[in-house]
Formats: structure tokens, C-alpha cells, sequence
């Protein structure tokens, strides 16, 4: 088992370390391509959300991100310190609307849930959670 | 973001780079605003070289695409790879957008 982990601020010019770092593990662990970009996708998301709605304005906080490779398995976790949300809980996007009335709200979680074998959220001490699991044999 | 565009009679062939993330996403709505905004309303969005697309990159697609709209142009994609169709797909995208094979098809539909 590898782990590697970034701290970032909960700002959006912080985010593009987090994708190095998933880069850098996925060029070290041989990970494939389209899992190296699944991955970027549902940190991009997960991130983007926690940085947006977690907070109120002007507050400062840390967020870690944290990859672990196992046999066969990737899992990320996402750990902040903002307001509790359960993404699992949000409600679902309408992805029939025509594009006049088509909106990405709650599309973020949809890629999150559609792109991970497993998905998870606790609220521990004043910690939210997300865990993110993806099979490496799991052929799409 | 890098994003690389190129008249075509009256299409803009409009070639961004990299990842159409959170980060990509800024440029790209931007440049793509101001291009509509100057004129261009007949846009090709060669996507061959991005890597993925997440929700932030498909709304700068979206914004573009009702602007276009507004202006009863066209916005057209093409060099969509099976990879990033995929994510398109997931989004139910597919049926919102005009994909062409090649650049040349794109062109003759962005007209």
C-alpha cells in the first residue's frame, strides 16, 4: 500500500496541485490514462464544490486530499473542515432539460458517483469525509 | 489552458488545450465569450487536445452554446475522442451538441 497526500488551501488556484500530485501518482503506479482522468475529473469536482458552498465568505481553511494505491484499487479521500454536506444526499440533476433551461448544478456529484466504484461520506469530529473508490480490473 | 484560434471563412476553428477543468475552464469561457462577443458566431471547438472535460468545463460549453444561439450562429465540436465522449455521454450532453468527425465536416455544420 502507497499513500501520498496534499494539503491545499480552500481556494481554486490551490487546485491544480492537487492534479500534479494525481499526475505524479498515477505516472509512478503505472495507473491508466483514463483512470488518471477519471480521477482529476471527481477531485476537480469534489473540490470545486467544498471551495464554493463550504465556507462562509472569507473563511480560511485546509483541505486534504489523499490518494492510497492498493491491489487492484485507488481510493481518494477528501477531508475539510467546512460546513457538514453530504453530496451523496444532494438532490440529482436534470440532464433532460433542452439547453435553454439545461443547468450543471448537481452535475458534479452525478460524474462523481457515474466515474467511482464507491462512494462514501461521514462526518467525523467537525471533519467531512469523502471517500472515493475505484477498481483498477473494473473494465468500463 | 492554452487555446489556439483560427479563421476559416467564417468559422473560427477554436482549439483549446490541456484540461477543461475548474482551472482550463476560466480562459476558455473567456475567450470564447469575447470571440461571440466581436462577431464570431459561427465557432468549431476542436477538442483533440483536451485531456477531460468536468461540469466547470461542459458550463463555459453550455454559456457558449446559448450565446451562440442568441446570435443564431453555430457552435460546433469536433476531435471529440471516445474518452472524452464518454464523459459527454455521462452528461447526457450527446443530444445538446453538434459532434462532427473531422474538421472539415465541423466546418461544412458550423457554416
Amino acid at each position: 500500500m502507497t499513500e501520498i497526500e496534499t494539503r491545499i488551501r480552500n481556494c481554486r488556484t490551490e487546485m491544480p496541485t492537487v492534479v500534479d500530485m494525481v499526475e505524479r501518482f498515477g505516472a509512478e503506479h503505472r495507473i491508466p490514462r483514463n483512470v488518471v482522468n477519471d480521477l482529476n475529473v471527481v477531485l476537480d469536482e469534489v473540490l470545486n464544490n467544498i471551495i464554493s458552498y463550504a465556507y462562509r465568505p472569507g473563511e480560511q481553511s485546509d483541505i486534504v486530499v489523499r490518494l492510497t494505491m492498493r491491489p487492484r484499487e485507488i481510493t481518494a479521500e477528501i477531508e475539510d473542515r467546512g460546513r457538514p454536506f453530504d453530496p451523496l444526499r444532494a438532490p440529482a440533476p436534470d440532464l433532460s432539460a433542452p439547453l435553454r433551461e439545461r443547468k450543471v448544478g448537481g452535475l458534479g456529484i452525478h460524474f462523481v458517483k457515474k466515474l467511482m466504484d464507491h462512494v462514501a461520506y461521514a462526518r467525523i469530529a467537525k471533519t467531512n469525509r469523502l471517500r472515493l473508490r475505484k477498481r483498477l480490473d473494473a473494465s468500463r | 489552458m492554452e487555446i489556439i484560434d483560427t479563421q476559416r471563412g467564417p468559422v473560427v476553428i477554436v482549439e483549446p488545450r490541456g484540461r477543461m477543468d475548474t482551472t482550463g475552464a476560466k480562459p476558455f469561457g473567456d475567450r470564447l465569450a469575447e470571440l461571440i462577443g466581436s462577431g464570431s458566431h459561427h465557432l468549431l471547438i476542436d477538442m483533440q487536445h483536451i485531456l477531460y472535460v468536468s461540469s466547470a468545463g461542459f458550463r463555459a460549453l453550455l454559456v457558449a452554446h446559448k450565446m451562440v444561439d442568441d446570435t443564431h450562429g453555430k457552435l460546433v465540436l469536433c476531435g471529440v475522442s471516445s474518452e472524452l465522449r464518454r464523459l459527454f455521454e455521462i452528461g447526457r450532453f450527446l443530444d445538446l451538441f453538434t459532434i462532427c468527425a473531422t474538421r472539415d465536416e465541423g466546418i461544412a455544420r458550423a457554416t
